[in-house]
């Protein structure tokens, strides 16, 4: 494995949180009044938006909404996730 | 509605290029069991789905495969990367090169490029949950055989989770295609077409 600089890092951690939300998501599709996946869900879903705050100040937007620069229009300023090391 | 989100689902960090592995691993993007092809044939599906379980699901794996589009998208472009005319020529790449550069473009590994013949959507959720589970197990045997064309264990990691994922999307087809049958007479869920006939 190579060695990840923060922002990867930070990067995985919200990759790993989004893959648990999407997991759960699928699953509660069809097994909506299931608790333990509700719980899970929610569990999932305060650790994401945490992680997406933390990530937004320190590197930049995720999505072009959470663009808040008053110079630059911050969705251009950062590479896009194809690039390698990028993602 | 969608909203793009700047990141990959699982990340894609390959060091070396390699086009004649990016020839075979582009079937699916734009061949017969792709990811384009899912994306399409599930958002296509859902509107006719009698469920609101069944819309969510088709809804949801729909959008996930654009996520899944993009990783091969990446995994294309990486490999890709920086070639020479002489590595172009001698890896097979010219054939592609010559109409599309190294732009991306949907065809299948044989060169054919994509066709809204590769997905049906029926108007009826038997058949098309059938079509779909189907197309889960077509993609997992396509991801096998890519793993057993190459040894580059940055480009076999992005394999296996995709591969992992039509395994998971087929287990919630099936639960989709109880949930319809369920809804109907036991006796003869063919009887007629939830979607249309007027009970």
């Amino acid at each position: 494995m190579p060695v990840l600089n923060d922002k990867q890092k930070l990067m995985r951690r919200i990759q790993q949180s989004c893959f648990a939300l999407a997991e759960a998501n699928l699953y509660l599709d069809s097994h909506p009044t299931c608790k333990m996946g509700l719980e899970y869900f929610r569990k999932h879903k305060a650790e994401k938006e945490e992680l997406e705050k933390e990530y937004n100040e320190k590197y930049g937007p995720l999505t072009a909404v959470q663009s808040e620069g008053t110079k630059k229009w911050e969705w251009v300023a950062k590479p896009f996730p194809w690039e390698r090391g990028e993602n | 509605m969608w909203m793009y989100e700047k990141k990959l689902q699982y990340p894609v960090n390959i060091k070396n290029p390699d086009p004649a592995l990016a020839k075979v691993i582009i079937s699916q993007l734009g061949g017969p069991d792709g990811e384009l092809g899912a994306s399409l044939r599930y958002l296509n599906q859902r509107y006719s789905a009698p469920s609101r379980e069944v819309q969510a699901m088709l809804t949801d794996i729909g959008t996930e495969e654009l996520a899944h589009m993009e990783m091969i998208s990446a995994i294309l472009y990486q490999l890709t990367r920086g070639l020479s005319m002489k590595e172009i020529k001698e890896s097979g790449f010219d054939t592609y090169f010559v109409d599309h550069t190294t732009g991306i473009y949907p065809v299948a590994a044989s060169g054919v490029p994509f066709s809204a013949d590769y997905f049906q959507s029926k108007g009826d959720p038997i058949t098309d949950l059938n079509e779909d589970m189907a197309a889960e197990q077509k993609a997992r045997t396509t991801y096998d055989n890519i793993l057993r064309l190459t040894d580059d264990p940055d480009v076999r990691d992005p394999i296996k989770f995709l591969r992992e994922r039509e395994i998971v999307h087929y287990q919630r087809f099936g639960e989709c295609l109880r949930i319809v049958t369920d809804m109907l007479d036991s006796k003869n869920f063919y009887a007629f077409n939830p979607a249309f006939d007027k009970k």
